[in-house]
C-alpha cells in the first residue's frame, strides 16, 4: 500500500473509532494512540524516505491534513460526549420546587410600635426631633405646668397614679412639653418636638381601656403659629396614616393646656364618609385632641406669648392601629400571643 | 344636658331639625346628640273615666267606661288599684304603639270586653324613677280636666324633640336653659330674649324671722335667701312637671319643683327649706366638725372639718351646694318656705360632693361654676313660681348672707394678632360681628379691640380665648391648611434612640417577636427578678395586687407571654421586649429609669421539617444571638460571660452575667426548673442587656486596614482537660503565649463520656496564624504552637492527644 494510501486508510479507521467511542476516556486514548509520538501516523511517516522528492510536500500536507480531520473528529465527539453528561446531571439534579422552604425568620416589631415609628418617620420628615421623656413625672410638669393646678376639675378627667404628692406615673405625654420648651434655645429657631411613650390612667382593664396605653404629644412653638398651621400638619398626618384621600374637621373641645382646644376627626377611611359601622355612621372618627398652646403655659416655661404661638396635639397609637386594622380589644396589644404579633409583620 | 327644643323656643326661633341642630353645635361649639322622645308612640288620648265596675270574675280587675272623645264611650277593662270615676287619664286606643314595641289591642279580659288600656307614665315612655311617687304604683291622672280624645303628648312631653349637649368643663354657662340659649343662638346668628321675673310687689314685706351667717365667706362668694309667708304647698304645674321628669327630675311638690325648675332655667342650684323646722331661725354656713351627721332619707353621712354646712342650731340641714338632708325638707303641710341661692366654692364641693359620694345636679354647676351676675335674679325667679303655684301671702326681701358685686371681664385683644393666631384675615367688622352675635360688647379703637364679657361666660379670661370664639364662629371648616413656615429644622432621634433601635433591629434579625408588656407588676414579680438590687418602687393607690410595682426586669412580663402563649399550643417562642425598668437608689424617691433589652426563648429553634430535624434551644444558641447584639454596640469595651448562681430563679449551673468591662451589663442564662414549673412554661432561655450601660461604653474607632495578602497558616490541638476548666481559661492562655502572629483561635470540639476519662473532657482548637506582612515559615509556626502546648500542660495539667 503506497504511503499515500496508508494515511487515508489511517484517516477513515481514526474518523470511524472516533464515532463510535461512547466514553471520554476512550477519545483520549484514541487521541493518544493515533495522534501520539508512537502512534500509526508517525510510524508512517517514517517510509517518506522512500517517497520521491518531489512528492514529498504533498504527503507531508495530507499527513497534517489528516491529523487535523481525526482531531476534529475526536473534538466533535468530546463535545457531544459532554454535552450528553451535562444534560443527564441536570435531569438528575431536578427537584420539586413546589416542596416548603426552609424556613428563614425575621421577628415581627410590634403593631404599637410600628404604628408608632410609622408616625416619628412623618414628623422627623417636618423636622421635628423624637424626645421620649420620663415615665415617671412629677405632678409640678404633668399638671401645673400644663395649666392644672391642685383642685382644677380636668384632673378628674385623668385619674392618676401617685408613687408620692409629688411624683406620679405620667398620665399624658403632654408632661414632656414644659421640660422641652424649659430646654430649648429659640435662637437657634422653631422647637418642634414629638415625645411618644407610655401613659398611664387609674382605669379598669377592658376592651377599651387599659391601665397602661401609648400616646404621641406633638408641640410647635415659634413666632408665627396659627390654627391653620394645626390643621395643615394633623391634616398631612392624617393622610400619611389613613391614606390620601383623607380630610379632617375640627370640632371645639377644652382642654387646659390649649387654647383654643378642638377635637380633630378624620373622613372614615372604611367608607369614605358615607356612613358605616366603623363611623358609627357619622362619616367621621375621632382621632386626636389639639389645640393652640395655651399662653400660660408659654408664660410658665418662659416663652413671651406675645411674640411667640405655640401649637400641641396628642394622639394614642392604640387608637389609631385599633382604627387602622380592626382591632377589637385593647388589651390584645399586651397579650402578646405571637399568633396577633405575626399577622402584622412588615406593615408599617 | 338635654335642651328642649320645645322650651328653648321661647327663647330664639328654631327652624331646624333636632339632627341638624345638634350636628351644627357640635360643629362650632359643644358635642352634641340629638334626642328624640316617644318617635314609637301612637293611638294615646285622653279619656274621662265615666264609670267604674267590679269585675265580675275578679277581685282586683275593674271594668271602666271611658269617654275617648268618640260618639259612645269605650269599656275598658283596667287593674290599677287607683282608678276612680271622673278621672281624667290616658288612654291607649285599640292599634296603639308603646314604648318597646308594646301594641295594644282589644280584646277581652276574663270574660269582659277592653277596648283599650288606661296607662301609667312608665307605660308611656317616663322612666318609673322621674315621674311623680303618687302615681308608681297606678295609672296616671291629670290634675286638671281635659277634653278626651286629645292625644296626650304635648301635654305630657312624650314626643319632645332635644339636643343632648355634653360639655367640656369649661362650658357649664350651658348647663341652663338660657345658657345654651345663648349658645345656639350665637350658631344660628339669633339674639335669645329673655322675660324678667317679677315678684308681687303688694306681698312684699320687711320680714324679720330668720337671721343668716356666712362663717366661710372666701367658700361662699354669695348668699341669698328669700322667705315666704303662709304657701299651700301642692302638686305644681303639668307644664313644669314634664319639663322636669324630661330633664330626668321626679316632680315632688309645687316649691321643690320650683326650685329645679330654676336651676334648669338659670343654671343656678335653689334649695328650700321649711323655716317652721328650724331648730333656731338661724341659718350659719360653716366648716362641719368630725364625726357630724348629716340625715338624709336613707342613710347617715358622717361629715369631715373640710365639709361645708348648712346649720341652725344644732341641726345639719344640707351640705352646702351639694344635699339637702331630711330635717328641714319641705313637705306639703310647709307653711313658711327658705329659699336659697348661693355661690359655693366649686373645689370645695367637688371634694366634698366626691368624698360623701353625693354629686348631682347642683354639685356639677357649682363644681364647674355657676353666673354669679343672675344669682338674685334666679331667687327672684324661683320666688315668683313658688308664689305663683303656692300662693305665699307674705314675701320677704332679699336676706343676704355675702355678696359680691358680679364684674364682668375685659379683654383686650388685637384683630390682627387673632388673625395671626387663627392663620385667617378677618376684617375687624366681621370679628366684631362674631362677638356681638355670642352677646360680647365690643369697643374699637384701631387695631385694638376691647371685649366686654358678661358674667355669663366666666371661662372667658385672655385673648386666647377670644381667637376660640371667633375661630369656632365663624367655623373651624373655613381654615386654610397650611405648614408651620419658621426655620427649616433637623429632625430626628436622639442618639441613644438610634442606639436601642439598632440593637432592636439584630433581634428581630434573629427572627425575634417584639413584646410590649406592662410596667406595673405584682409584689412577687418584683421579687424575682431583682438583679439590679435597687429600692423598688410602689403605688401610693394601686387598683390591683397585680399592678402594684414598677418594673425591676423585663423578665417576668416576658415569662408571663411565654405561659400565655403555651397555654394556647404557641410552644415554640422566640420574644423580646425593649422598655423601661424602674430602679430606685436607696434616699431617692424618684427611681432611675434605665432602657432595658431581654429576650426569652423557649421551645425549638429550629422545626422538623421534610428536610431538617427539630433543634431545641440551648444556652449556646440565645448566647449566640446576644453576642451578635453586643457586636453591634461598636464598642472596644471587653465583653465577658461569668458563671453565677447569684439569681435564684435562674438554673445555677447555665447562667452567666454578661460583663463589659469588668462591670455588668446582663445577664444570660436558663430559667430555674423549679421557676418554670410554678409559672406554667417549657424550658426557657433568657437574656437582659443594660441599653444605658452599652450606650456609655466606649465607641470604638474603626481605621480601616486592607485584607492581608499573606495566607493563614492553620493547626488543630486536641487536649484531655479535667471538667471543671473552663474555655475561656483555655483561650486566654492559648492567646497569651501564641505569640505576635496568632491571629484567631476556636473551639471546635467539646466532648465528655464514653472513652474519656471521669471528670475529664475533651476539647480540639482550631489556631490561625498569620503574618501581615510576609509568608509565616513552618519553624515560626511550630515554635509559638509548642508554647502554647507546654504552657497549657503546665498550667492546666492538660494532656494533648
Amino acid at each position: 500500500m503506497s504511503l499515500d494510501d496508508k494515511l487515508k486508510s489511517l484517516r477513515e479507521n481514526g474518523i470511524d473509532e472516533a464515532k463510535r467511542a461512547q466514553r471520554l476516556q476512550e477519545l483520549n486514548d484514541l487521541r493518544v494512540n493515533l495522534l501520539g509520538k508512537k502512534g500509526p501516523i508517525t510510524k508512517a511517516l517514517r517510509g517518506m524516505k522512500d517517497v520521491p522528492a518531489e512528492q514529498r510536500p504533498e504527503i507531508g500536507t495530507l499527513a497534517n491534513n489528516v491529523k487535523k480531520d481525526i482531531q476534529q473528529a475526536i473534538e466533535e465527539k468530546m463535545t457531544e460526549l459532554n454535552e450528553k453528561l451535562v444534560a443527564h446531571q441536570l435531569e438528575e439534579e431536578k427537584i420539586d420546587v413546589t416542596l416548603p422552604a426552609a424556613k428563614q425568620v425575621q421577628g415581627t416589631k410590634h403593631i404599637l410600635n410600628q404604628t408608632i415609628e410609622d408616625i416619628e418617620q412623618f414628623f422627623i420628615g417636618l423636622g421635628y426631633e423624637v424626645a421620649p421623656g420620663y415615665e415617671v413625672e412629677e405632678d409640678h410638669y404633668n399638671f401645673e405646668r400644663l395649666n392644672i393646678p391642685k383642685d382644677h376639675p380636668a384632673r378628674d378627667m385623668q385619674d392618676t397614679f401617685y408613687l408620692s404628692d409629688e411624683l406620679l406615673m405620667r398620665t399624658q405625654t403632654s408632661a414632656q412639653e414644659g421640660r422641652d420648651m424649659e430646654a430649648h434655645d429659640f435662637t437657634k429657631g422653631p422647637l418642634k418636638m414629638i415625645s411618644p411613650g407610655v401613659v398611664y390612667r387609674r382605669d379598669d382593664d377592658d376592651a377599651t381601656h387599659s391601665h397602661q396605653f401609648h400616646q404621641i404629644e406633638g408641640l410647635v412653638v415659634d413666632k408665627n403659629i396659627s390654627m391653620a398651621d394645626l390643621k395643615g400638619t394633623l391634616e398631612a398626618l392624617c393622610r400619611h396614616v389613613f391614606g390620601a384621600q383623607r380630610e379632617i374637621r375640627f370640632r371645639p373641645s377644652y382642654f387646659p393646656f390649649t387654647e383654643p382646644s378642638v377635637e380633630v376627626d378624620v373622613s372614615c377611611f372604611n367608607c369614605d364618609g358615607k356612613g358605616c359601622r366603623i363611623c358609627k355612621y357619622t362619616g367621621w372618627i375621632e382621632v386626636l385632641g389639639a389645640g393652640l398652646t395655651h399662653p400660660n403655659v408659654l408664660k410658665m416655661s418662659g416663652i413671651d406669648p406675645n411674640e411667640y404661638s405655640g401649637m400641641a396635639f396628642g394622639l394614642g397609637p392604640e387608637r389609631f392601629a385599633m382604627l387602622k386594622y380592626g382591632i377589637n380589644d385593647i388589651r390584645d396589644f399586651y397579650l402578646n400571643d405571637v399568633r396577633f404579633l405575626e399577622q402584622f409583620k412588615g406593615v408599617n | 344636658m338635654k335642651i328642649s327644643v320645645n322650651w328653648l323656643k321661647e327663647y330664639i326661633p328654631v327652624t331646624h331639625t333636632v339632627e341638624e341642630m345638634a350636628n351644627k353645635i357640635s360643629l362650632t361649639g359643644i358635642e352634641s346628640s340629638p334626642v328624640e322622645l316617644g318617635t314609637e308612640l301612637t293611638g294615646l288620648v285622653v279619656g274621662h273615666v265615666t264609670s267604674v265596675k267590679p269585675h265580675p270574675d275578679s277581685d282586683h280587675l275593674k271594668v271602666c267606661m271611658v269617654d275617648v272623645g268618640e260618639d259612645e264611650d269605650i269599656q275598658i277593662v283596667c287593674g290599677a288599684p287607683n282608678v276612680a270615676v271622673d278621672q281624667y287619664v290616658i288612654v291607649a286606643t285599640h292599634g296603639a304603639h308603646l314604648p318597646d314595641g308594646v301594641r295594644i289591642k282589644r280584646g277581652k279580659l276574663r270574660g269582659q270586653e277592653s277596648n283599650g288600656m288606661i296607662c301609667g307614665l312608665d307605660e308611656v315612655g317616663v322612666p318609673a324613677k322621674y315621674m311623680p311617687e303618687e302615681f308608681e304604683n297606678g295609672i296616671y291622672v291629670f290634675d286638671e280636666p281635659q277634653k278626651p280624645g286629645t292625644a296626650v303628648y304635648d301635654l305630657l312631653g312624650l314626643k319632645d324633640q332635644m339636643v343632648d349637649i355634653d360639655i367640656t368643663p369649661n362650658r357649664a354657662d350651658t348647663l341652663g336653659m338660657r345658657g345654651a340659649a345663648w349658645e345656639i343662638g350665637a350658631t344660628y346668628d339669633e339674639k335669645p330674649s329673655f322675660k324678667k321675673p317679677k315678684l308681687n310687689t303688694d306681698k312684699i314685706k320687711d320680714l324679720n324671722d330668720v337671721d343668716v351667717e356666712v362663717e366661710e365667706k372666701s367658700l361662699v362668694p354669695d348668699y341669698l335667701l328669700r322667705e315666704l309667708k303662709d304657701v299651700k304647698v301642692g302638686k305644681s304645674p303639668l307644664w313644669m312637671q314634664r319639663r322636669l321628669w324630661n330633664q330626668g327630675i321626679r316632680p315632688v311638690n309645687s316649691v321643690i319643683d320650683a326650685a329645679n325648675y330654676v336651676m334648669i332655667e338659670y343654671g343656678q342650684p335653689i334649695q328650700a327649706y321649711d323655716l317652721d323646722k328650724l331648730a333656731e331661725k338661724k341659718l350659719v354656713i360653716k366648716k362641719a366638725h368630725d364625726g357630724d351627721k348629716l340625715k338624709l332619707a336613707d342613710e347617715d353621712k358622717v361629715l369631715n372639718h373640710n365639709d361645708l354646712i348648712v346649720a341652725a342650731g344644732e341641726d345639719i340641714l344640707g351640705v352646702a351646694g351639694i344635699v339637702n338632708g331630711t330635717v328641714a325638707q319641705v313637705d306639703d303641710n310647709s307653711k313658711n318656705i327658705l329659699l336659697e341661692a348661693g355661690v359655693f366654692d366649686g373645689a370645695s364641693v367637688r371634694k366634698t360632693a366626691q368624698r360623701h359620694d353625693l354629686r348631682g345636679d347642683a354639685s356639677n354647676r357649682f363644681e364647674k361654676g355657676v353666673d354669679n351676675g343672675i344669682v338674685s335674679e334666679a331667687l327672684v325667679r324661683a320666688t315668683q313660681l313658688v308664689d305663683e303655684t303656692s300662693a305665699a301671702k307674705e314675701i320677704s326681701k332679699e336676706i343676704v348672707g355675702n355678696y359680691t358685686e358680679a364684674k364682668p371681664t375685659v379683654i383686650e385683644g388685637s384683630v390682627s394678632h387673632i388673625n395671626h393666631l387663627m392663620g385667617l384675615e378677618l376684617s375687624t367688622d366681621e370679628m366684631v360681628g362674631i362677638l356681638d352675635r355670642l352677646g360680647f360688647t365690643v369697643k374699637v379703637d384701631g387695631d385694638k379691640i376691647t371685649v366686654t364679657i358678661p358674667t355669663r361666660r366666666w371661662d372667658m379670661a385672655i385673648e386666647a380665648d377670644l381667637v376660640e370664639e371667633v375661630n369656632r364662629i365663624y367655623g373651624y371648616e373655613n381654615l386654610p391648611n397650611t405648614l408651620p413656615a419658621g426655620m427649616e429644622t433637623r429632625g430626628g432621634y436622639s442618639q441613644k434612640r438610634e442606639f436601642s433601635n439598632k440593637l432592636r433591629d439584630v433581634l428581630l434579625g434573629e427572627g425575634m417577636d417584639e413584646a410590649i408588656n406592662f410596667s406595673l407588676l405584682s409584689k412577687k414579680e418584683v421579687d424575682d427578678f431583682n438583679v439590679t438590687s435597687a429600692e423598688y418602687t410602689k403605688l401610693l393607690h394601686p387598683m390591683t395586687e397585680d399592678h402594684e410595682y414598677l418594673r425591676n426586669s423585663l423578665i417576668p412580663g416576658l415569662v408571663r407571654n411565654i405561659a400565655y402563649n403555651q397555654a394556647r399550643n404557641n410552644k415554640d417562642l422566640s420574644i423580646f421586649e425593649q422598655a423601661r425598668i424602674f430602679a430606685r437608689p436607696k434616699g431617692q424617691a424618684r427611681p432611675n429609669e434605665i432602657e432595658y433589652l431581654s429576650g426569652a426563648i423557649s421551645g425549638n429553634v429550629m422545626l422538623d421539617s421534610w428536610n431538617t430535624k427539630a433543634q431545641k434551644v440551648d444556652f449556646y444558641y440565645l448566647k449566640g444571638i446576644v453576642d451578635e447584639v453586643l457586636s453591634f454596640t461598636n464598642t472596644d469595651a471587653k465583653f465577658e460571660y461569668e458563671a453565677t448562681d447569684d439569681y435564684s430563679n435562674m438554673h445555677p449551673g447555665q447562667t452567666a452575667k454578661i460583663l463589659a468591662n469588668g462591670q455588668v451589663v446582663g445577664l444570660i442564662g436558663k430559667l430555674h426548673p423549679k421557676y418554670q414549673k410554678d409559672h406554667n412554661v417549657d424550658e426557657t432561655f433568657v437574656f437582659e442587656l443594660n441599653i444605658d450601660a452599652l450606650f456609655e461604653l466606649n465607641k470604638k474607632s474603626i481605621k480601616s486596614q486592607s485584607a492581608p495578602k499573606y495566607p493563614s497558616v492553620s493547626r488543630d490541638l486536641a487536649i484531655l482537660v479535667k471538667s471543671d476548666v473552663e474555655n475561656a481559661q483555655i483561650i486566654s492562655d492559648i492567646y497569651e503565649n501564641g505569640g505576635k502572629y496568632l491571629n484567631d483561635v476556636t473551639i471546635f470540639d467539646v466532648y465528655e463520656g464514653k472513652n474519656i476519662k471521669t471528670n475529664y473532657k475533651s476539647l480540639a482548637y482550631h489556631l490561625e496564624f498569620l503574618n501581615p506582612n510576609d509568608t509565616l515559615t513552618d519553624e515560626e509556626v511550630e515554635k509559638a504552637f509548642s508554647l502554647v502546648k507546654d504552657s497549657l500542660v503546665e498550667k492546666f495539667n492538660v494532656e494533648i492527644r
